[in-house]
């Protein structure tokens, strides 16, 4: 606080990284809020030339067209399902598997990272990837699209280098107190990997809430679809009509409408990021200094 | 010690070396087998099938089950829907519907080819090359000329009428049967601000190039949207092929999707020959005159970017924006400005319903594609070809479903009630019959609702005559403002284009642009043909006639 007034450098640096700072706010939230008017304004407002960032009328058929769909509540249901189901999974498989990699007693530790980080630079590829859930008969199931990517390898590195950076005084400490290795885990190095952990779920939770391709692939049932495949219809198939064989008929897609899709699609980590942003930006930065 | 320590460590990491590849050996083998054993089982109960097919007296009851994926899968049909059961007692089959997402057809429908799961019946998209990559995968099996004709014969009839058997050959045999699109004998429509013209001073619509010249100095300079600045131009990207239309064939049909680099190289038949339309001669005048258009500013400098900057494709912002008089690309159903007398919540097109909203006042008028001084002129034509259908080697085992298959593509060329049904939904629920005309009853349905309830999931082919008979207001309207258009040959597909199609677009429009903006002077025209014939013009030139004479028997 004092550094406003007692030093003029120091104030101008001040002033400098404000006016940047607000200039890149100003610079990101601008083309949003075109996009919020927009979806809410009719198709003249859309078609017209020039910059729309506060609705001057509304007209909200891009958002009734949109939840006319009565797929687009199931589809929001398998996603939020997908997505709470993959982000446990993959908090406790990360964690108990970044947990012995990150003890340097674990005999071939260097080979099981080596072996782990292997996958992060090979993968099998999508078709040898859709043969293999066809076979484990996960096909036209939620599994299909949370076990094949549970456990990321980049995830457990960084939850591994977490790990890694709580002394180990702390644990032999608790083992004089007579605690067992399960104890240690749960009561001591899991409190303190927390901010780690809310990285790894944030990262897992946008990529699942995402993701739409595994579910075109491995969902035949339009019922089980998740949410974003279902807003990729809305948005694509009314262009793909109108340039077919129709004939006669207006095309039902406007551009309104697309934006509403956008809109409706992310809102709820809209919501979500601001609660998770401390954990983020501090577990990323910590986990990744030290290797 | 040290060496004995040493070698103990090396034969041990060959020994692990080689146990992870006999995993992997044993990984692939098993794979095979898998994949075998699947293609075994599948093709088990199909060859009974077949020998069912063959004992037709004996065991005549048994549906045949057919997986069917000859539609635009815009939404999953609830199964057992009026639709779905008509269809099935007419045919005695039962169809097990396959559902690929069709934003995302190719991709999606590709893994589970490669994954050993087929359909037996198929849309062959995106384009025509499809044909070729899926024969030779094994994806498609071929269709004999006889069989068509014996199970199919009003349908072999219209084909040879609109002489599309050319599309779905390979290597002389016939793999797919081709569909036809009607609205592709229509040529997309040129679109005039007609209020513009009278505010300037022109009552007639323009016919030759100098009266478009004429008409397009006068909206540039006589301020037609009356605001007191220089704000209008004559046109831009999507009346562009009109004008070179007035000198031959387009060489770019489509400015927009050639600048975003999708392939746009089309046929042309010349001298007996099958050439690339993009590098004739002619096309130099016609760049000659819109780099003079250019420099007087009769076109709007943004149309790099193209007229449409956002939403449908037919949309033209430009247009909407009183920036420019004249559009084209949309289609007259876009931009039908008469009312069905029958339908009274009729707005007209599309298009000219979002011109309306943005500029209450304005007027068009369908005008006629430029006719240049050799008297050629023509706008755009999509063709008739649609996708066409495709029997996969799967379905292709059992002769009964060949037939059913044939069957239905005849019955919605003969039989009206079929086509209505099957294409246009079920009567008194989703179209009525009034004197005479069809009203549709939904006309704001959504492709993916209508796929759930069946429609145009089993039509196969769109009959023209059909079309024609439904749709008929719509349709007076399209005859009446129908013009010349050109519609590229269908030439058959060969694998030198798939190869350089790209790269050649690339060059074209590059060279195109280059022209029309001043960059380069005209004469460069005769450098770029040069360039495009040496880096696969010719190779595809070459190739294409090599194939059409080879299948046409010469």
């Amino acid at each position: 606080m004092r550094t406003y007034t007692t030093n003029k450098s120091d104030f101008i640096f001040t002033f400098f990284v404000y006016t940047v700072l607000t200039l890149l706010a100003v610079v990101t939230l601008l083309p949003f809020l075109q996009i919020v008017t927009l979806s809410m304004s009719s198709a003249e407002i859309v078609n017209s030339y020039g910059f729309h960032f506060i609705p001057t009328s509304f007209d909200f058929s891009g958002y009734r067209q949109v939840f006319h769909n009565d797929l687009i509540w199931t589809a929001y249901g398998n996603t939020i399902l997908r997505t709470v189901l993959a982000v446990a999974l993959t908090l406790v498989l990360t964690f108990l598997g970044a947990y012995p990699l990150s003890k340097k007693f674990l005999p071939h530790r260097t080979f099981w990272t080596g072996f782990v980080v292997l996958t992060m630079f090979f993968s099998g590829g999508m078709i040898p990837s859709y043969i293999l859930v066809k076979e484990l008969g996960l096909m036209n199931s939620i599994w299909s699209l949370v076990l094949p990517g549970a456990v990321s390898t980049f995830l457990l590195l960084i939850v591994r280098n977490f790990i890694h950076e709580i002394p180990e005084a702390l644990e032999e400490s608790a083992k004089m107190d007579g605690a067992n290795d399960i104890y240690i885990l749960w009561r001591i190095i899991l409190p303190l990997s927390m901010p780690v952990l809310a990285t790894v779920a944030l990262y897992t939770g946008v990529y699942h809430w995402n993701a739409w391709f595994d579910s075109m692939l491995y969902i035949q049932d339009e019922k089980k679809q998740v949410l974003q495949l279902v807003l990729r219809h809305i948005v694509l198939d009314g262009d793909l009509a109108a340039s077919g064989t129709e004939t006669g008929q207006t095309n039902v897609n406007t551009e309104s409408m697309k934006l509403a899709t956008l809109i409706v699609s992310i809102l709820p980590i809209l919501c979500v990021y601001p609660f998770l942003q401390k954990y983020f930006v501090k577990g990323t930065l910590i986990g990744s200094i030290k290797g | 010690m040290t060496k004995e320590k040493k070698r103990v460590r090396s034969s041990a990491s060959i020994l692990l070396c080689c146990i992870i590849a006999a995993g992997m050996l044993a990984a692939c083998s098993s794979n095979n087998n898998n994949g075998n054993s699947a293609s075994s089982e599948s093709s088990t109960p199909s060859a009974d099938a077949g020998n069912n097919g063959g004992n037709q007296s004996t065991k005549n009851e048994d549906p045949v089950t057919i997986d069917w994926l000859a539609y635009n899968s815009f939404g999953q049909m609830t199964p057992g829907n009026t639709i779905d059961k008509m269809v099935s007692e007419k045919f005695n089959a039962k169809f097990n519907v396959w559902y690929i997402d069709s934003s995302n057809w190719v991709d999606a429908l590709n893994v589970k080819l490669a994954g050993g799961e087929m359909p037996d019946v198929l849309l062959v998209k995106p384009d025509f090359n499809t044909i070729s990559k899926y024969v030779d995968n094994g994806v498609l099996a071929p269709i004999s000329e006889d069989t068509i004709r014996q199970f199919a014969p009003s349908y072999a009839k219209l084909i040879d009428q609109y002489d599309l058997w050319n599309t779905v050959k390979y290597d002389g045999q016939i793999y797919a049967l081709p569909a036809i699109n009607i609205n592709g004998d229509y040529p997309t429509a040129l679109i005039w601000r007609q209020d513009w013209l009278k505010k300037v001073g022109i009552t007639k619509i323009p016919q030759t190039l100098q009266e478009f010249e004429d008409a397009l100095i006068k909206i540039r300079n006589n301020d037609p949207d009356g605001n007191g600045k220089k704000d209008t131009y004559g046109l831009s990207d999507y009346a562009m092929p009109a004008i070179l239309g007035a000198f031959g064939y387009p060489g770019i049909s489509d400015f927009k999707n050639a600048g975003k680099g999708i392939v746009n190289l089309d046929y042309i038949q010349k001298d007996g020959r099958i050439q690339l339309a993009a590098i004739q001669p002619e096309m130099k005048d016609a760049l000659t005159l819109l780099a003079k258009w250019y420099k007087e500013e009769l076109i709007d400098p943004e149309f790099i970017t193209s007229e449409n900057t956002g939403g449908y494709w037919a949309d033209s912002n430009a247009f909407y924006n009183n920036r420019i008089a004249l559009t084209g690309k949309g289609m007259y159903y876009h931009w039908r400005n008469k009312m069905n007398p029958n339908a009274p919540d009729d707005l007209g097109g599309g298009q000219y319903q979002n011109l309306l909203k943005a500029q209450p006042t304005a007027e068009i008028a369908f005008g006629t594609p430029p006719v240049g001084s050799g008297g050629k002129s023509g706008t755009i034509k999509w063709g008739v070809n649609a996708p066409p259908v495709g029997i996969t080697t799967k379905g292709a085992k059992d002769p009964r479903k060949m037939e059913t298959i044939l069957k239905m593509a005849e019955a919605s060329i003969t039989d009206f009630d079929y086509y209505n049904t099957t294409f246009r939904g079920v009567e008194g629920e989703d179209w009525k019959e009034e004197n005479g005309s069809y009203i549709n009853l939904n006309p704001k349905i959504t492709t993916a609702d209508a796929a759930k309830k069946g429609i145009a999931v089993y039509h196969m082919i769109e009959s023209p005559d059909f079309n024609k008979k439904f749709d008929a207001f719509n349709y007076q309207f399209a005859d009446s403002v129908k013009t010349t258009g050109y519609s590229p040959f269908p030439a058959p597909t060969v694998d030198s284009f798939t190869k350089y199609a790209g790269d050649l677009t690339k060059l074209t429009d590059d060279a195109y642009l280059k022209i029309i903006l001043g960059e380069a002077s005209p004469d460069s025209f005769d450098d770029f043909v040069k360039k495009f014939k040496a880096n696969g013009g010719d190779q595809i030139e070459k190739d294409v006639n090599d194939t059409y004479n080879k299948m046409v028997g010469k």
